[in-house]
C-alpha cells in the first residue's frame, strides 16, 4: 500500500511545531505514533499535504509528578504509560487502559496524545482520563489554554481543538484519600481489537472509608464520543458502597448510552455489557479505595 | 524530494536518501536489501514487519523511514553472530516453531524484546508479548514452547 505524497517537517520544539501548524493551517497534520494517521493515509481516507512529526520534541516525552498532579507529555508512548510505576501507583486505571490498547508493537509507537486527539469513540485511554477529570494543555502559536477532557470530544474524529492547536500535555489531578478507580474493556479478542464496550469507574470514600463522597463513571464505544454517566454517578454519591448499590448504578449506566449495532455486537448486547463492566469496575475502584490509608 | 538520513541497521551505519512517504519496511527491504523483514498487511495488524527500533519492537510499516533517522534498528539478519544462530532462532528450529516462515522474523524479534527485559517470562507474559504477531500455521503452541526453551 502506497502512502500518498506529502511534505515532511521535523520540528524540535513545541513552539516550532505550533508555528508550522499556524503557517500551513488545515493542510498540515501532526504525526505522533502514526498508528492511526498512517493507516488512514494508506487507505487514502486522509491525504494531508504536510506532516509535522512530533517525534523529535523532547518536552513532549516527559512525565512529571508535582503538587498533587501528574503531567504526561502528549508524546509519551502507551507502552511507557503501561509500564510506569508512577502511573500504576497514582492513576492505576490509566495504566490498565494503556495495557489494554492494541498490541505490544502498537503500544511501542502509539502516544497518549494521539489516542486522545484521534477521538475514536472506542479508544482505550479516554474513559480513565474522564473519571480522573484530566485536563488537556492545548498549545498554538497564539498561546496556551487548558480544556477539561470532558469538553474535548465532539464526535468520531472530531474535537474541540482548533486546526492550529496541538495537545502538548495531559494534566491529571492525583486522587488522594480513600480513592480508587478501575478500567475494563471487552472485545472479540484480547489484543489487536476494537472494543465492543470499555468502562472506567472512580470512587472516593469519606474520611472513615464508609460512604461514597464522589463517583465518576465513563463509558466508551457506546456513543459518538466517550461519555460520562450522570445517572450512575448520581445513584452512587452519598450512599454506602454495596453490591446492590453497584447493581443499581450499573443499571443506570445502561440508560445513559446510545450504542450502535454492528458486526461486533448488537446494541442490546453492548447495553448489557455496559452494565456488567460498570459493576465490575466499581468493584475494582472500591477495592483500590479501601486499600489506601 | 528525497531526504538524506543516517541510521544504524544491525550495527552497520547507513546514509540513504529516502522519499518522505517511504516506510521503514520498504527502506529495509527495497533499498537496503534486507528482505528477512516481511511485509504482510502493511497496516499494523499482522506483525510480519516487526523490527526493533532503539530496542523496542515496532511495526516497521507504521514508521516512516525519515522517522528512523538517527535511530538504531535491528532486523532478523542482525541476530546471528560468528558464534552461530541466536538462541531464539535455534529454539524456533528445534521446537518446530517455523512452518511457512512468514511470521518467524517478527515473532522472534517480539520475543527478543521480551527476553531482553524479562529473561525468564511466564507463559502469560510470552503470550502477551507475541499478541501483535499473527501466525496462520502453527497455532502458536510451538512458538510459545520455543520462546520458553530459549529463555531456559
Amino acid at each position: 500500500m502506497i502512502l500518498p505524497k506529502f511534505e515532511y517537517h521535523e520540528p524540535t520544539s513545541i513552539g516550532e511545531a505550533c508555528d508550522l501548524l499556524a503557517h500551513h493551517g488545515g493542510k498540515a497534520r501532526p504525526l505522533a505514533g502514526g498508528t492511526d494517521l498512517l493507516v488512514n493515509m494508506k487507505k487514502k481516507a486522509l491525504c494531508p499535504e504536510r506532516l509535522i512529526s512530533l517525534g523529535r520534541i523532547p518536552e513532549l516525552a516527559q512525565v512529571e509528578r508535582s503538587n498533587g498532579t501528574l503531567r504526561i507529555g502528549a508524546g509519551v508512548t502507551v507502552s511507557a504509560i503501561a509500564s510506569s510505576a508512577t502511573v500504576a501507583r497514582s492513576v492505576s486505571a490509566l495504566g490498565q487502559g494503556a495495557r489494554a490498547l492494541g498490541t505490544p508493537l502498537i503500544r511501542n509507537l502509539a502516544t497518549i496524545g494521539g489516542n486522545i486527539g484521534s477521538a475514536r469513540p472506542a479508544a482505550d485511554l479516554p474513559p480513565a482520563l474522564l473519571v480522573y477529570e484530566a485536563a488537556l494543555v492545548l498549545r498554538s502559536a497564539a498561546g496556551e489554554r487548558r480544556l477539561a477532557i470532558n469538553e474535548f470530544f465532539k464526535g468520531p474524529g472530531l474535537t474541540a481543538a482548533r486546526e492550529d492547536e496541538l495537545i502538548a500535555a495531559i494534566v491529571i489531578p492525583v486522587p488522594s484519600g480513600y480513592a480508587g478507580a478501575g478500567y475494563l474493556n471487552l472485545g472479540v479478542r484480547k489484543a489487536q481489537d476494537c472494543n465492543i464496550v470499555n468502562v472506567a469507574s472512580f470512587l472516593e470514600l469519606d474520611e472513615r472509608a464508609e460512604s461514597i463522597r464522589a463517583a465518576r463513571v465513563a463509558l466508551g464505544s457506546v456513543g459518538p464520543t466517550p461519555l460520562r454517566s450522570p445517572s450512575a454517578e448520581k445513584t452512587l454519591v452519598g450512599q454506602k458502597p454495596t453490591e446492590a448499590l453497584f447493581e443499581q448504578a450499573a443499571d443506570a449506566a445502561t440508560r445513559d448510552c446510545t450504542p450502535i449495532l454492528d458486526f461486533r455486537g448488537s446494541a442490546q448486547y453492548r447495553r448489557d455489557m455496559v452494565g456488567v463492566l460498570t459493576r465490575r469496575t466499581l468493584a475494582m475502584a472500591l477495592t483500590e479505595a479501601r486499600s489506601r490509608n | 524530494m528525497k531526504q538524506l538520513i543516517r541510521l544504524t541497521v544491525n550495527e552497520r551505519e547507513y546514509e540513504v536518501a529516502v522519499e518522505a512517504n517511504t516506510t521503514l519496511v520498504d527502506l529495509l527491504r527495497y533499498q537496503l536489501g534486507l528482505t528477512g523483514t516481511k511485509k504482510g498487511c502493511d497496516l499494523g495488524d499482522c506483525g510480519a514487519c516487526t523490527v526493533l527500533m532503539d530496542g523496542k519492537a515496532v511495526n516497521s510499516c507504521l514508521v516512516l523511514a525519515v522517522q528512523a533517522g538517527g535511530r538504531t534498528v535491528q532486523t532478523i539478519e542482525g541476530l546471528e553472530t560468528a558464534g552461530g544462530l541466536h538462541p531464539l532462532q535455534q529454539a524456533f528450529i528445534e521446537k518446530g516453531a517455523i512452518q511457512c516462515g512468514f511470521c518467524s522474523s517478527g515473532m522472534i524479534l517480539s520475543a527478543k524484546e521480551l527476553l531482553d527485559g524479562t529473561p525468564h517470562p511466564d507463559e502469560p507474559e510470552i503470550r502477551r508479548a507475541i499478541s501483535g504477531n499473527l501466525c496462520r500455521c502453527t497455532g502458536y503452541q510451538k512458538i510459545i514452547e520455543a520462546i520458553k526453551e530459549a529463555a531456559r
